[in-house]
């Protein structure tokens, strides 16, 4: 069974486009990245799986329960990291996390404790009173603290700092060591790089790409950079080659297919430096934005 | 539980205020009132008055140097602030999740919707009791010196029973509103738009007979002050109505909010 099952999601309001006819599946244990610009869908998405809004045609299914006619009872078992968070402004942190807990079945004090000492996170300041990061902080630990089966986060480190971060990203490996499964959407690339198991890239909408992170990387394009003397641009132009730019005596561009094809083509001349590497995420993404 | 109580905790400094204006309104109508009571003078002025006038300010019905009479015509003031302080409160208790965005934490609990409403409509009810606990004290409160008489207490506690009658219609207005409406910035002032329509329907209603028929159109005419003080009770079908408006329209709350997106 899926953790999560989208099949042929949409959702429109009005008449403006929130996402179109989307499926994936998480599988249970995965971290699974949500990737895509702003506007793209991704919190349309994730608001849909928490019911906050219905769908237009489609469903999601999470542990193989509709979200919408199941919502409260799956909730029981969903930690959600909203990419802002507002609280009730005039509590206190520490009631806010209590009332938050009492919704839950299960006693939640201890890992509330342990997840506000994690988080450096100071119980007895009023919401009102908190930074922006703060407020984040808060966030984690309520969204964690019942210890929940399925994690789903929305651009979460927004508002952090990088030791911050790192202990985030910690918490939330440890967290799926112990079980839980991950929903991670985000638009920075580099800490789905380094958390996700597979990515899905949503593209205005429709999702466009599912991959696991490694043959994202691996069986796509490759970067060639060839520095020489006269070098003529027009010999590279051959099928698989992409992004072709001369600048300073170099060549560089996107290379897919057969990579003896190219190194024969670069190794028929003489030349003084040749570098060929994977993509950045970064790259490959962008390419998917063209 | 939870909810409910979060909500009476973060509805208090507004109860507080709406007591406040309450309980100044009564002390300020009660010292006005001090040159009324026994005063002679003032029932011939009345008489000279045109009758179009006087109706407007129900005042028709009572002799306004007893203090009964006085509470006659202060029934209609008290009605309007019970009334705005409940359709705002019911309002606003659903709708400011949305206005401060907690929609995003507080409905992503796993509760149902229809928890979330219940909880809330009651925790504005019980808001709007305390309230008429208040106006009521005020009111024995203010009528100590002028020889309050058992027709008085009896007629205060019918209207009281009234009030909350009324207090409870515009409470389901609120939160049918509240509930109903997509665009939450709307809920508040179109729950104030309703009351002074009908507000005004009832003012047109007493004016002419042929409008009499109005009435069935506004809360604030269900019971009226002078037939209150007349039967020392309250009219059954106005009763059913005011339950029946407040039945649907709390039904209509929870379909409404069951089946709508909520925005952030």
């Amino acid at each position: 069974m899926s953790i999560i099952e989208v099949n042929h999601l949409t959702k429109y309001y009005g008449k403006s486009r929130g996402i179109v006819d989307i499926s994936f599946k998480v599988e249970e244990g995965e971290i699974f990245g949500f990737i895509g610009p702003n506007g793209a869908g991704k919190s349309t998405t994730i608001r849909l799986f928490l019911s906050l809004i219905y769908p237009t045609k489609g469903e999601a299914k999470i542990f193989g329960k509709d979200c919408i006619k199941f919502g409260p009872e799956l909730r029981q078992e969903i930690g959600y990291l909203p990419s802002e968070v507002f609280y009730y402004e005039g509590m206190k942190v520490l009631d806010l996390l209590k009332y938050s807990a009492s919704f839950f079945q299960k006693d939640c004090t201890k890992r509330m404790h342990e997840l506000s000492d994690l988080m450096e996170l100071d119980l007895k300041r009023r919401i009102s009173d908190l930074s922006y990061g703060n407020k984040k902080k808060v966030g984690i630990v309520q969204g964690l603290l019942h210890q929940p089966k399925l994690i789903v986060l929305d651009e979460p480190t927004a508002g952090l700092d990088p030791l911050m971060q790192h202990k985030f990203f910690d918490l939330i490996r440890e967290e799926n060591k112990r079980g839980a499964t991950v929903f991670f959407s985000s638009h920075i690339l580099g800490e789905v790089q380094r958390l996700c198991n597979r990515v899905a890239i949503i593209k205005e909408g429709s999702i466009i790409n599912i991959q696991d992170i490694k043959t994202l990387q691996k069986d796509n394009y490759k970067k060639v950079r060839v520095t020489a003397d006269d070098l003529d641009e027009k010999r590279f132009k051959v099928k698989g080659v992409t992004d072709l730019e001369k600048e300073n005596g170099s060549i560089s561009f996107f290379y897919k297919g057969d990579i003896n094809a190219i190194t024969k083509l670069i190794g028929s001349r003489k030349i003084s430096d040749l570098t060929i590497e994977d993509l950045t995420l970064e790259e490959i993404f962008m390419h998917y934005y063209e | 539980m939870n909810i409910f109580f979060r909500e009476l905790r973060s509805n208090l400094k507004s109860l507080l205020i709406w007591s406040g204006i309450v309980f100044l309104f009564s002390v300020i109508g009660f010292s006005k009132f001090s040159a009324f009571y026994n005063n002679p003078e003032l029932t011939a002025i009345l008489d000279s008055m045109p009758p179009a006038v006087i109706s407007a300010l129900s005042m028709n019905a009572f002799n306004l140097t007893t203090v009964t009479g006085f509470f006659g015509i202060m029934i209609l003031y008290f009605s309007l602030i019970l009334a705005i302080s409940a359709a705002m409160w019911g309002s606003d208790i659903i709708s400011k999740e949305e206005r401060d965005r907690t929609v995003e934490f507080s409905l992503t609990l796993p509760v149902t919707r229809n928890r979330v409403v219940n909880a809330k409509t009651a925790a504005a009810a019980v808001n709007c009791i305390i309230l008429l606990l208040v106006m009521w004290g005020a009111t024995v409160f203010g009528a100590q010196n002028f020889n309050p008489d058992n027709e008085f207490y009896a007629y205060v506690s019918i209207a009281m029973l009234a009030f909350l009658l009324l207090q409870m219609v515009f409470l389901a207005l609120g939160i049918f509103l509240g509930c109903a409406l997509k665009r939450y910035k709307l809920a508040g002032s179109a729950a104030i738009a309703v009351i002074l329509v009908t507000y005004f329907t009832s003012i047109l209603s007493g004016l002419n007979k042929d409008l009499d028929f109005l009435k069935y159109f506004t809360p604030f005419k269900y019971f009226d002050a002078a037939t209150m003080l007349r039967d020392n009770r309250l009219e059954w079908p106005f009763v059913l109505l005011s339950a029946g408006i407040i039945i649907v329209l709390l039904i209509g709350a929870h379909i409404a909010y069951r089946r709508r997106d909520l925005y952030i």
